[in-house]
């Protein structure tokens, strides 16, 4: 056999073995993720609440689907989930860029800077929700006391309806500004110094250069990054469950908590089943957005 | 003119550090004052002003917790869960993703199967979360550590054979083409050339998948309830009808979370990597 005989040759023999190299991998997604999907999809059809019955109550096409829409609590976290990831990725956005710039540069300093930034990225989530908290409580807490010095009466944080949204927003701007501020990092370290040096020699100043040399190279980043962000807050739950429970009364219900409490405290399977299909619908739009931006940038 | 200058550069500078000093200041204070709580004595919880230098340092909110049994069991819950959905991650996905890259697949249908990665990555969690509920309760695995390790297999499965995906088609061809001439199977090109070379993605790979595992909520939640109840189900029970319980709440974020940050500091490139992968290639 010649050596490129014996190299086709292993080409097609191999592929038996990769088959099952991937094997066992598609069998726990298939599982765990296709199945509970598929199943999820036939629950939003039905009637199905788990304190009458312990099995489905019959098909009901979408009267799930309408009775969530008309429902004030769904309109409401729609609502909430608008406000409070709008307001913490606008601000997520600005603040990790603006770090970024702050934090370039290979000094321990700045190494040390960053290893610090980046530190409220690794706290569990649920643990960060506990540690603001403690942080907002109207009276003992330390934000408040600290607005206090400058003059400043905090408000009743997690007690008022509109301060629990601005809490909320605080909790992720403060927990995910980092993970902006290190793709933003990544993006501005990878542009080619002379691309700067000859826009310097030309004679533009640092702002310009910034907004007509760098922001148009980083824009699909910060783009890319932007929906991440976006997806991401939408899908949390864990930090809201631990500072606010969605209280005081439904003021900081969102999509995700809404659709957790329906189906996991009241078991309204087939409710629960229906609004997250909803939800769906414009997760998938955004996913297929960051699909989109990833295929460009390579 | 040139004195001008250095003063504007010098306040500049000033102001640069100022900025990244509050900066600082934002992320530390928080932590730190999580700390002090979790050593404060009960009755120095809700005063006014609040108590930032406690008075007495009382070790008593972790002398309960390591009392009482059941958090021991949450500990060891969170290790368990933590080991085995990083073991069996690491060991399915290395292998699916080479298995993938290898395969010599249509551009299309790799685009197609990226997209799935993706999809899994960022649907809603909570869709799935009942019907995983129901098959966990179909299966008799309620209040099991398995029904949570399954579940996270579920998420990290794809997200590490994603990343390893990318990792094995950035590797020259060359590296296994003197293996294939010398006559050696896939398997032992496998482990022999291309699992040595790719050793650092595969530990990035794992400290992601314990990263995610221990700190997963949501799934944990909804098949867990007293006997399998891992740290983060314990964390959020702390605040309940009959009011919220500071001290041990602080106490027991704290060993939650600093595992995570020893991690952190430690293994910073990795961690960083896994996390913004997808974000920023490779």
């Amino acid at each position: 056999m010649t050596i490129k005989k014996r190299a086709t040759w292993h080409k097609r023999h191999d592929l038996p073995w990769l088959l099952v190299f991937v094997l066992p991998a598609f069998l726990i997604v298939v599982a765990v993720q296709f199945y509970p999907l598929a199943y999820s999809a036939l629950l939003s059809v039905q009637e199905w609440s788990l304190t009458e019955s312990q099995a489905p109550q019959g098909f009901v096409g979408w009267d799930n689907f309408a009775r969530e829409l008309g429902d004030s609590t769904f309109q409401r976290s729609v609502r909430n989930s608008i406000v409070i990831t709008g307001g913490a990725v606008i601000l997520e956005m600005f603040l990790g860029v603006c770090l970024a710039y702050l934090t370039m540069g290979s000094s321990w300093r700045m190494r040390a800077v960053r290893t610090l930034l980046i530190l409220p990225m690794v706290i569990a989530p649920v643990a960060a929700g506990t540690l603001w908290r403690i942080l907002l409580n109207s009276r003992a807490g330390l934000v408040n006391h600290l607005l206090g010095f400058i003059g400043i009466k905090g408000p009743e944080w997690l007690a008022s309806p509109d301060w629990a949204v601005v809490a909320v927003i605080l909790l992720d701007t403060w927990q995910w500004t980092p993970f902006v501020l290190l793709v933003a990092g990544a993006a501005i370290a990878s542009i080619p110094e002379d691309l700067l040096e000859v826009a310097a020699i030309d004679g533009a100043s640092r702002w310009q250069v910034f907004l007509y040399v760098e922001l148009p190279l980083l824009m699909p980043l910060l783009l890319l990054t932007l929906v991440f962000r976006t997806l991401e807050s939408l899908l949390s739950l864990d930090s809201i469950y631990s500072l606010t429970f969605g209280g005081p009364g439904f003021s900081t219900y969102t999509m995700t908590f809404y659709i957790y409490t329906q189906g996991l405290r009241n078991f309204n399977f087939g409710a629960a089943a229906a609004s997250s299909w909803m939800f769906m619908v414009f997760a998938s739009i955004c996913i297929w957005l960051v699909f989109w931006f990833q295929r460009r940038e390579r | 003119m040139r004195n001008k200058t250095s003063a504007k550069i010098f306040l500049l500078k000033l102001l640069h550090g100022l900025i990244l000093s509050v900066a600082c200041l934002v992320v530390l204070i928080p932590l730190i004052y999580l700390i002090i709580n979790s050593v404060k004595l009960p009755r120095e919880f809700l005063t006014v002003p609040p108590t930032i230098l406690p008075s007495e340092v009382t070790f008593q909110h972790y002398q309960e917790l390591i009392d009482d049994a059941k958090t021991i069991r949450y500990f060891r819950n969170s290790l368990t869960v933590s080991f085995w959905t990083t073991a069996i991650t690491i060991v399915s996905g290395t292998l699916a993703a080479y298995g993938l890259a290898r395969m010599k697949l249509a551009a299309r249908l790799l685009a197609g199967i990226t997209f799935i990665f993706l999809f899994i990555r960022f649907y809603p969690r909570v869709t799935t979360v009942i019907p995983f509920f129901l098959v966990m309760r179909q299966l008799d695995l309620l209040d099991t550590v398995w029904a949570i390790i399954i579940g996270h297999l579920g998420i990290t499965i794809p997200f590490v054979t994603w990343l390893m995906l990318v990792v094995f088609q950035d590797l020259p061809q060359e590296i296994e083409e003197a293996a294939i001439v010398d006559g050696s199977s896939v398997w032992q090109r496998f482990w022999r050339v291309v699992l040595p070379i790719v050793m650092p993605s595969v530990s990035a790979a794992a400290i992601l998948t314990a990263f995610l595992s221990w700190n997963e909520f949501l799934i944990a939640s909804s098949v867990a309830r007293r006997k399998a109840s891992v740290l983060s189900i314990a964390v959020a029970s702390f605040v309940s009808d009959k009011g919220i319980q500071w001290g041990p709440m602080a106490a027991m974020s704290v060993v939650m979370i600093l595992p995570m940050i020893i991690f952190a500091l430690f293994a910073q490139k990795y961690l960083i990597r896994g996390i913004t992968f997808g974000a920023v290639k490779g």
